[in-house]
C-alpha cells in the first residue's frame, strides 16, 4: 500500500494541503478529483516524494518517510513512479531510447522483448523511432506511460495525462489504465473525466481546498454526500 | 584582377601562410582554453551564484562594455609600461582574446545552465536514474545542444578579433598584408587575396559549425 497520513503542505502563507489522508492500492484504480488550485499535483508530488510534505507520514510498502525529515533520504523510485502531465520526455532521445534508458536500470534479462511488449500493447511501433517532437501529444503520452510500465512500478501516480488531448485521444489512453491495473499496478490518476472515473475507478478522492471533502466507492459520484462535491459535479454536467 | 590576385598569391605565398599560421595558432590558443575554461568558470559560476556566479557576471559586463581595442592596446601599452615588462605582443593579443573568449564561453553556459529544464531532471530522478546516469546521459547532452549555436558562433568572432592583433604588431594574416601592400601598393588585389584567406579559413569553420548545428541542434521544442 501507498498510504499518506496527515499531509500538510504550504507555499510561503498558503496552505495547499491541510491534514490529507490518502491511500493507493496496488491493482487498483484511485481517481483524484476537485477543482483547480484545490492542491491536487501538490498531493501527487508529495505521495511521488518528489516534493515532500511540511509534515505528515508517507508509508510505501511497509516503509515510512516522516516528515519534516532532518537528514536526505531516498526515495523507492521507481517502485513509485509518476507520469507528469508535461510528460517531461527528454528531447534528445528517441521515443524508443526515452523508453530504454531508464528500462536498463530495471533489470531485464530481454528488455528488447518487454519494449516489444509494451510497444505492441500501446500500439506504438509506427511513431517509437521519432523524437519527441516528431510525435504528437497523444503518441507521447503513450510512450511516458511505456516509460513509466516498463520500470516495473508498484505505484504510478499520473497527474492530468489526457488534459490536452481530444475525446478520441482520450478515450485511447484512459482505456489502457484497467490494463495496467491487471498488471497489479496501484494507480492514482488526477483527471477531470469524471465520466472515467465512474466506470473504472475503484476509489475516488475529492479534494478541495487542501483537505478531502469526501472520498469512497466510484458510487459517491452517483450520489455525493458532501455539498462541495454536489456543486463541482453540478457545475462539471452543466459544462459537459 | 583574379590573375593579380593568383598572381601576388604565389609570389607572397610564403608571407600569407606565415600569417596565415600565426593566425590559426592564435585561433587555437583562444578556442581550446576559452572553451575549457570558460566551460569551468560558466559551471562554477552556476554552482556558487554568490562567491563566483555574482563577481563573473561583473567582469562580464565590464570587458562587454570596453571595446576590444582599447582592452588589447590598454594591455599592450600602459599595463606593461606600469609594471615595466615587455611582453611579446603574440602573448598579449592572446591573452586578451582568450580573456574574452572565456567570459563570453562562461556566460553561454552558465545562462544555459540556468535555464536548463530541471523537470527532465526530476523526469530521470521518479524513472530511478542515477545521478551519474542524469548528468552523463540527460544532462550534459541537452546543455551541449542548448550552448552549441552560440559557442560556434563566438568562436567564429573570435576568429575575425584576431585581426586587431596586426595593430599591436603581431605578423598574423592582416598584418602580412599590409606589409605587401606597402611594398606594391595593391590594395584591391591584396586585400581580396586576404579575403581568400580568411574565406579558406572560416568556410570550413562555419560548415563545421552548420554540420555540428544540424546534427545536434534538431529543433526540441515540442508541438
Amino acid at each position: 500500500m501507498l498510504n499518506a497520513t496527515a499531509l500538510h503542505k504550504s507555499f510561503g502563507q498558503r496552505k495547499i494541503l491541510d491534514g490529507v489522508d490518502a491511500a493507493i492500492t496496488p491493482g487498483q484504480i484511485t481517481a483524484l478529483l476537485g477543482p483547480s488550485g484545490s492542491g491536487k499535483t501538490t498531493l501527487l508530488r508529495a505521495l511521488a516524494l518528489v516534493e515532500p510534505p511540511d509534515s505528515g507520514i508517507v508509508t510505501i510498502n511497509g516503509t515510512n518517510y516522516n516528515f519534516p525529515q532532518k537528514n536526505t533520504f531516498t526515495p523507492p523510485w521507481p517502485v513509485v513512479t509518476v507520469v507528469f502531465q508535461e510528460l517531461f520526455l527528454w528531447p534528445h532521445l528517441t521515443l524508443r531510447e526515452n523508453i530504454l534508458l531508464p528500462a536498463r536500470n530495471v533489470g531485464y534479462v530481454n528488455l528488447d522483448e518487454a519494449l516489444e511488449d509494451v510497444i505492441e500493447l500501446l500500439d506504438m511501433a509506427s511513431f517509437i523511432d521519432n523524437y519527441p517532437n516528431e510525435a504528437s501529444l497523444g503518441q507521447r503520452q503513450r510512450v511516458a506511460i511505456a516509460r513509466a510500465i516498463l520500470l516495473k512500478p508498484l505505484y504510478i501516480l499520473m497527474d492530468e495525462i489526457t488534459s490536452a488531448l481530444d475525446i478520441e485521444q482520450v478515450h485511447n489512453i484512459l482505456s489502457l489504465l484497467p490494463k495496467l491495473k491487471e498488471r497489479g499496478i496501484g494507480i492514482l490518476l488526477i483527471t477531470h473525466h469524471i465520466n472515467f472515473a465512474r466506470k473504472a475507478a475503484d476509489t475516488v478522492l475529492f479534494l478541495s481546498d487542501g483537505k478531502i471533502a469526501e472520498r469512497g466507492p466510484a458510487g459517491i459520484l452517483e450520489a455525493p454526500q458532501s455539498p462541495r462535491l454536489q456543486q463541482f459535479l453540478h457545475i462539471v454536467s452543466a459544462v459537459g | 584582377m583574379l590573375a593579380t590576385v593568383l598572381d601576388i598569391l604565389i609570389t607572397y605565398h610564403i608571407g600569407f601562410l606565415r600569417g596565415l599560421a600565426v593566425t590559426l595558432q592564435m585561433a587555437g590558443i583562444i578556442w581550446l582554453v576559452g572553451l575549457t575554461l570558460g566551460s569551468v568558470l560558466g559551471w562554477l559560476g552556476f554552482t556558487h551564484q554568490r562567491s563566483i556566479g555574482a563577481p563573473m557576471r561583473g567582469c562580464s559586463f565590464i570587458l562587454a562594455s570596453v571595446p576590444t581595442l582599447v582592452f588589447l592596446f590598454w594591455l599592450h601599452y600602459p599595463a606593461q609600461a606600469m609594471f615595466n615588462v615587455v611582453i611579446d605582443p603574440f602573448i598579449t593579443a592572446s591573452f586578451t582574446f582568450t580573456l574574452l573568449n572565456i567570459f563570453g564561453v562562461a556566460d553561454i553556459v552558465r545562462g544555459a545552465l540556468d535555464d536548463f529544464p530541471r523537470q527532465y531532471i526530476t523526469a530521470a530522478r521518479v524513472c530511478g536514474l542515477r545521478t551519474r546516469q542524469i548528468v552523463l546521459k540527460i544532462q550534459l547532452p541537452i546543455l551541449f545542444r542548448m550552448t552549441l549555436p552560440a559557442l560556434l558562433m563566438l568562436q567564429v568572432s573570435m576568429l575575425h578579433l584576431t585581426l586587431f592583433s596586426s595593430l599591436i604588431s603581431v605578423e598574423e594574416l592582416f598584418r602580412v598584408a599590409q606589409r605587401i601592400n606597402a611594398q606594391i601598393y595593391k590594395p584591391v588585389e591584396i586585400y581580396t587575396a586576404l579575403g581568400v584567406f580568411f574565406l579558406l579559413i572560416c568556410v570550413p569553420v562555419n560548415a563545421l559549425a552548420l554540420w555540428l548545428k544540424h546534427r545536434f541542434t534538431r529543433d526540441l521544442s515540442l508541438r
